[in-house]
């Protein structure tokens, strides 16, 4: 009863006018946030806590999760039209989408993600409504040990990432994790590879590192190739329509990635990016023609789009049902509840139904609003690639540049973005793929303190990772995802040949 | 069209921007020095932390009453636990127009050697208010009393393990092992965990740690939901307020120490004498607001004001505590 009371009164909040029209502007001003490179949901929340005291506590709320959802939906188009990541959970997104638009698809790559974005994001708030409390638990199961396993999982994913050379991949990775034990150590507060300069001590922005490699290598590369004809393609849109074979190719990953990248979101810490990169992977292993992965494959850009908006639903289980904060942005979010002068935990479901149930509803019309308003703007965004090239690439640097200045106000960013811009241009002139690289990045920290985290409780013994059922089981799945493929492929082999 | 989208997108990018200053009015007020032009608040952490609420709700108080006519806009320096906005704030010798917001760590940062400057090479103006600290368990868990939990750490160390948000050598690890300390467990046996992510209650919700040592506010919500018990708060009586009030102070159970959360406000090297009295009066008159009052409540923050001479007192103290505490653990640089 007392369920059916809430959602009916959080049906009258998110429906009503105000609240429609807040879910509007909240995603409106998320998705463009999402586009510019740089520009993320946690500048964008933290920026509008200040403007949102005093508002109405239901439509702010529900305002400022739409700026968050609407930010990583927003953020695959400039992944795909630019090779510049929106934002963190968007990187995978251009491993396959960046190629598709070379090829003159931009249209089709815009849509396949709005659709994607638009499944995984709905079923992750259907999971979300039917299995929050239930997840709760899930949640809460995962200690350092479990974690370090989830990584070394995740990490595998660097052998689907080379283009053919293993050992290139494996040198990026390297690189990765050496840029990730940059800043202080966690565990003993020493700084490492500091050279004595405080700019250092919290380490790399993984957005620094994002745009460096990605984007300012891709413009260094494109100057240089500017009188090479055959890159004229870029400037087609091509068709926005999907061929039933686009919806063949698409519906696996996203009836899996839905499911598989909000799991990973409800974990906290773990996040869009992760779930993204894992969606990538996975797909390449089940794939049919692995082949065409990173060369503008449809089940690529799927997996990692479907992922990232289901995890992004995810991310609100720990927030709604414990009040444990699962990521940066979620966290910016619990101090903006605080800020209302609620204090999310455990029992915000109970004592706040309104509330729980209002956000919760107001993000199936966001995710409505972002299909409804991303379809009709292709044609239009996609144009960007109609701007002349010296221009586009004067806005690209442009907006790196404001996005990653407004991350810290911090001038010496701008050099490292200059300096990973250099490392992704040398990265790319001797074929070293720069995916490895971010991937060991982003888990290289992580994967580092929750090993030594668990080491510390378990006092330095290693059977903490197999005594705890989830830590092992996710153990051996990386294990067999490092030797199943390989098998599986040498087994083929001999059926063929006998 | 697209030159729509990219004006939109442009000026979406600077109102981000200007967003991060803010406010208006002109005027003068009496005394002997006024401020004539727009004064910056930096807050050396990101948005929508403790340093950056506090700095921006006094702005907001100091505008919206009228304690001070001229705009302040606050400015986020992240980095280095804030020794990147204290060494940005050096840079101002003498310039009474720029102040920084601060607490504990810039007694703890330039100790472990993470930082060039330390308090004594700022001005400090006044502390407005105080937050405190809690020891958590789960709440089936055997110790019932702080005493209990430390005599468990004493006999065997290595089977309890710490957790908290601050790395090693910082507030939550330090307030721990002050208390520890004054009961007389060996405190450099203590295993401390530090997790930045947010996944501290997590890791104690499932038994992967066992204390876990933080802020009062963030344990009331779990300890409603029968979650978690507070063993102990850091502060000298009992809190105010409905959960608050039920938790014990480590004093009531016979552990002599307190530490408290303290929050003020500091300004460049060799500030102006006039002007450092100036902004003196002007926190006092903010502590005094019920404007203030109200969102004091609304933090849960407590009233704790020091004019410029107790608070330079009050901040060698800390620093003497805490280099001792430090030097035990074998921290400092």
């Amino acid at each position: 009863m007392d369920i059916l009371n809430g959602i009916s009164q959080g049906l009258q909040v998110a429906l009503s006018l105000e609240g429609i029209l807040f879910v509007l502007i909240g995603v409106l001003i998320g998705t463009l946030i999402g586009m510019i490179p740089g520009l993320g949901p946690i500048t964008a929340i933290g920026v509008m806590i200040p403007i949102s005291y005093g508002m109405d506590i239901h439509l702010a709320l529900i305002m400022m999760a739409g700026v968050y959802y609407g930010a990583v939906f927003g953020g695959s188009t400039s992944s795909i039209l630019l090779n510049a990541p929106g934002i963190e959970g968007t990187i995978a997104t251009s491993f396959d989408g960046y190629p598709m638009a070379q090829q003159g698809k931009a249209g089709k790559a815009l849509a396949i993600a709005a659709i994607c974005s638009f499944v995984g994001g709905t079923v992750g708030i259907i999971l979300l409504m039917s299995l929050a409390p239930a997840l709760a638990t899930v949640a809460i199961a995962f200690g350092p040990a479990e974690y370090f396993a989830l990584m070394l999982l995740a990490l595998m994913a660097i052998t689907s990432l080379s283009d053919g050379s293993m050992s290139k991949a494996l040198i990026s990775g390297v690189l990765g994790f050496m840029v990730a034990t940059v800043g202080i150590d966690g565990q003993t507060g020493t700084p490492r590879f500091t050279f004595g300069n405080i700019n250092l001590l919290d380490g790399i922005e993984f957005l620094v590192i994002g745009l460096g490699l990605f984007a300012i290598a891709e413009v260094a590369i494109l100057i240089i190739n500017r009188n090479n004809k055959s890159q004229t393609k870029l400037h087609k849109i091509g068709s926005l329509r999907l061929t039933k074979q686009d919806f063949k190719e698409m519906r696996g990953p996203m009836s899996r990635q839905s499911l598989v990248g909000f799991l990973i979101g409800v974990l906290p810490g773990a996040g869009a990016t992760i779930a993204s990169f894992i969606g990538y992977t996975s797909e390449k292993k089940l794939a049919k023609k692995p082949e065409e992965f990173g060369k503008g494959s449809v089940a690529g850009l799927a997996g990692p789009e479907t992922a990232n908006n289901a995890a992004t639903s995810g991310a609100f289980v720990p927030l709604l049902s414990l009040g444990i904060p699962g990521s940066g942005t979620t966290a910016v979010m619990l101090g903006a509840f605080l800020v209302m002068g609620i204090q999310p935990g455990p029992l915000l479901m109970t004592e706040q139904p309104t509330l729980f149930w209002a956000i919760i509803i107001s993000m199936y019309i966001g995710n409505i609003f972002l299909l409804i308003l991303n379809l009709p703007l292709i044609p239009y965004i996609s144009k960007i690639l109609l701007i002349p090239r010296p221009m586009l690439i004067s806005l690209v640097i442009f907006f790196c540049v404001i996005g990653i200045y407004t991350l810290s106000f911090n001038v010496f960013d701008l050099y490292l973005l200059l300096f990973f811009g250099v490392i992704g241009f040398l990265m790319k002139l001797v074929k070293i793929p720069p995916a490895p690289f971010i991937l060991a990045f982003i888990l290289g920290d992580m994967m580092e303190q929750s090993l030594r985290k668990a080491l510390t409780i378990s006092n330095g013994n290693l059977s903490i990772f197999v005594e705890r059922p989830i830590a092992m089981s996710l153990l051996i799945v990386s294990l067999l995802s490092l030797v199943i493929p390989p098998l599986f492929r040498y087994f083929k082999r001999k059926n063929a040949s006998a | 069209m697209k030159k729509n989208l990219f004006l939109i997108a442009i000026s979406l990018t600077i109102l981000l921007i200007l967003g991060a200053c803010s406010d208006s009015s002109s005027g003068t007020t009496d005394g002997e020095w006024t401020p004539e032009k727009s004064i910056e608040i930096v807050a050396p952490s990101g948005a929508g932390g403790g340093w950056d609420t506090t700095a921006r709700m006094a702005a907001k108080v100091f505008d919206e009453e009228g304690i001070i006519d001229q705009n302040i806009g606050v400015v986020n320096k992240t980095g280095g636990g804030g020794a990147v906005g204290w060494a940005y704030i050096a840079n101002y010798d003498g310039d009474p127009y720029h102040l920084f917001v601060a607490s504990p760590p810039i007694i703890d940062v330039p100790l472990s050697g993470q930082s060039e400057y330390d308090h004594t090479d700022f001005t400090p103006i006044a502390n407005i208010i105080a937050d405190y600290g809690a020891f958590v368990v789960k709440a089936d868990a055997k110790w019932d009393t702080l005493p209990e939990l430390f005599d468990d750490l004493k006999e065997d160390p290595s089977s309890i393990t710490v957790i908290g948000s601050s790395s090693p050598g910082s507030m939550d690890h330090l307030q721990f092992v002050r208390f520890a300390k004054a009961y007389g467990v060996d405190v450099k046996d203590i295993k401390y965990v530090s997790e930045q992510d947010g996944g501290e209650l997590t890791a104690l919700l499932n038994g992967s740690v066992d204390v876990f040592s933080t802020g009062v506010a963030e344990t009331v919500e779990q300890v409603r939901a029968g979650n978690v018990k507070v063993l102990a708060v850091t502060s000298e009586e009992r809190l105010q307020g409905d959960v608050f009030s039920d938790f014990p102070t480590a004093k009531e159970q016979g552990i002599d120490e307190t530490f408290v959360n303290w929050r003020g406000f500091f300004g460049p090297p060799n500030m102006d004498e006039e002007a450092r009295k100036y902004y003196e009066n002007a926190f006092k008159e903010l502590s005094d607001n019920d404007a203030w009052k109200e969102i004091r409540a609304q933090y849960g923050w407590d009233e704790m004001f020091m004019g410029s001479e107790e608070f330079a007192k009050f901040l060698d103290e800390q620093l003497d505590v805490t280099k001792e505490l430090l030097d035990e653990l074998g921290l400092t640089e």
